[in-house]
């Protein structure tokens, strides 16, 4: 290949490359955001409880006003985790997102009346010896969210309360 | 040879402007093929669906990263008025609707930059919670920058330009269907300056 063939062939190379990475990237890129955001305050495997939402609230665009939120950045590096909702007296879920975006879980009060309880693990042979639910993440780290329908003040403050005795820690099996 | 360098590295940042540009033209393109329009309501599909491959991940993390599941909640957002004007903060709108065939729902004001007006208003959002239907089977909520006389009432005050209501519908009902008679309609009463 003679003259300015050759660079013109390689930077059409480079932006079908730069294309497919950068398509790949941007679930990825916002989710590790997301994390480094969710264990700014207590790191990873703990939840975390958000402040109620206002006209301060300057962390996620288009913030809804309607929930209290309670948000654990997992880590399965060191092993299955157990994570649990405690029930609440209105609408609930508990979801989980992959490292990737994927919502690859969701569960709420309709199907779990009593409360969530689940093993969450990478392998399903990780979370041998579990009596709860075992979920198992696509990815090592993501994102745990539970909402918990609280549209003002007063539903607002009962669910800190509520929100103090979830789960997002160690698995231990039991012996 | 420094020519040869230079043509090199120009390749190089060609290439990857080129295949930067490209992948996002392709995101906005390919976003608007998940919008759905009921009336003056718009919804994107792509808020709280499963990903089915690189790009409806992308275009779905882009527009609603940790957003609900669609089985969850559905969102809708209006940016117009009845007649295809713009939110504006100098005018007054009537916003009614009848009951969802839904567990729950709520709109919300945010102004033109996306986050809550800035105001001590704490009029942000309406919800099935405290709306009450009259005997036309409608609520009414009025959108102004002061409450007046209003039963129920969404603040734009601070909200400028451009602002947007977005709706939300919580456990929607198999029978829930979106459509421009179910959604509830915005109204423009008046403006500051409208001559009368």
């Amino acid at each position: 290949m003679s003259g300015w063939g050759k660079y013109v062939w390689a930077a059409i190379a480079i932006a079908v490359l730069a294309h497919f990475a950068f398509i790949h990237a941007v679930p990825r890129v916002m989710m590790n955001v997301a994390l480094e955001r969710v264990s700014a305050i207590n790191g990873y495997n703990a939840w975390t409880f958000s402040d109620r939402v206002t006209p301060a609230s300057r962390a996620i665009v288009r913030p809804s006003p309607d929930f209290a939120y309670s948000a654990c950045a997992y880590d399965l590096s060191g092993g299955p985790l157990t994570i649990t909702a405690t029930p609440w007296g209105s609408y609930w879920s508990l979801s989980l997102y992959a490292a990737n975006s994927d919502n690859y879980f969701v569960i709420d009060d309709r199907e779990a009346r009593g409360g969530a309880e689940i093993t969450l693990a990478r392998r399903r042979q990780d979370a041998e010896g579990s009596a709860a639910t075992i979920v198992t993440s696509p990815t090592i780290r993501g994102v745990a969210l539970i909402r918990r329908l609280a549209p003002d003040v007063d539903s607002y403050n009962a669910a800190a309360q509520v929100a103090r005795t979830d789960v997002c820690a160690a698995f231990t099996p039991a012996s | 040879m420094l020519r040869r360098v230079l043509a090199w590295v120009a390749a190089v940042i060609a290439g990857a402007v080129l295949g930067g540009v490209s992948a996002w033209a392709a995101l906005e393109f390919g976003r608007s093929s998940f919008f759905e329009d009921y009336g003056a309501w718009r919804h994107s599909r792509a808020t709280g669906s499963a990903a089915a491959g690189p790009y409806t991940r992308a275009i779905i993390a882009r527009d609603g990263l940790l957003a609900l599941s669609a089985r969850e909640a559905l969102y809708f957002t209006i940016y117009q008025d009845d007649e295809g004007r713009a939110l504006d903060e100098t005018c007054i709108y009537e916003l009614t609707g009848r009951q969802f065939a839904a567990r729950w729902w709520s709109i919300t004001l945010y102004a033109d930059d996306n986050f809550l007006a800035q105001n001590e208003d704490h009029a942000a959002s309406i919800d099935a919670s405290h709306v009450s239907v009259g005997s036309d089977r409608r609520w009414r909520a009025r959108v102004s920058t002061v409450r007046g006389d209003a039963i129920y009432w969404l603040s734009s005050r601070n909200a400028r330009r451009d602002f947007s209501l977005t709706l939300r519908v919580y456990n929607p009902q198999r029978d829930f269907r979106a459509s421009a008679d179910t959604l509830p309609t915005l109204t423009r009463i008046s403006c500051l300056g409208d001559v009368s």
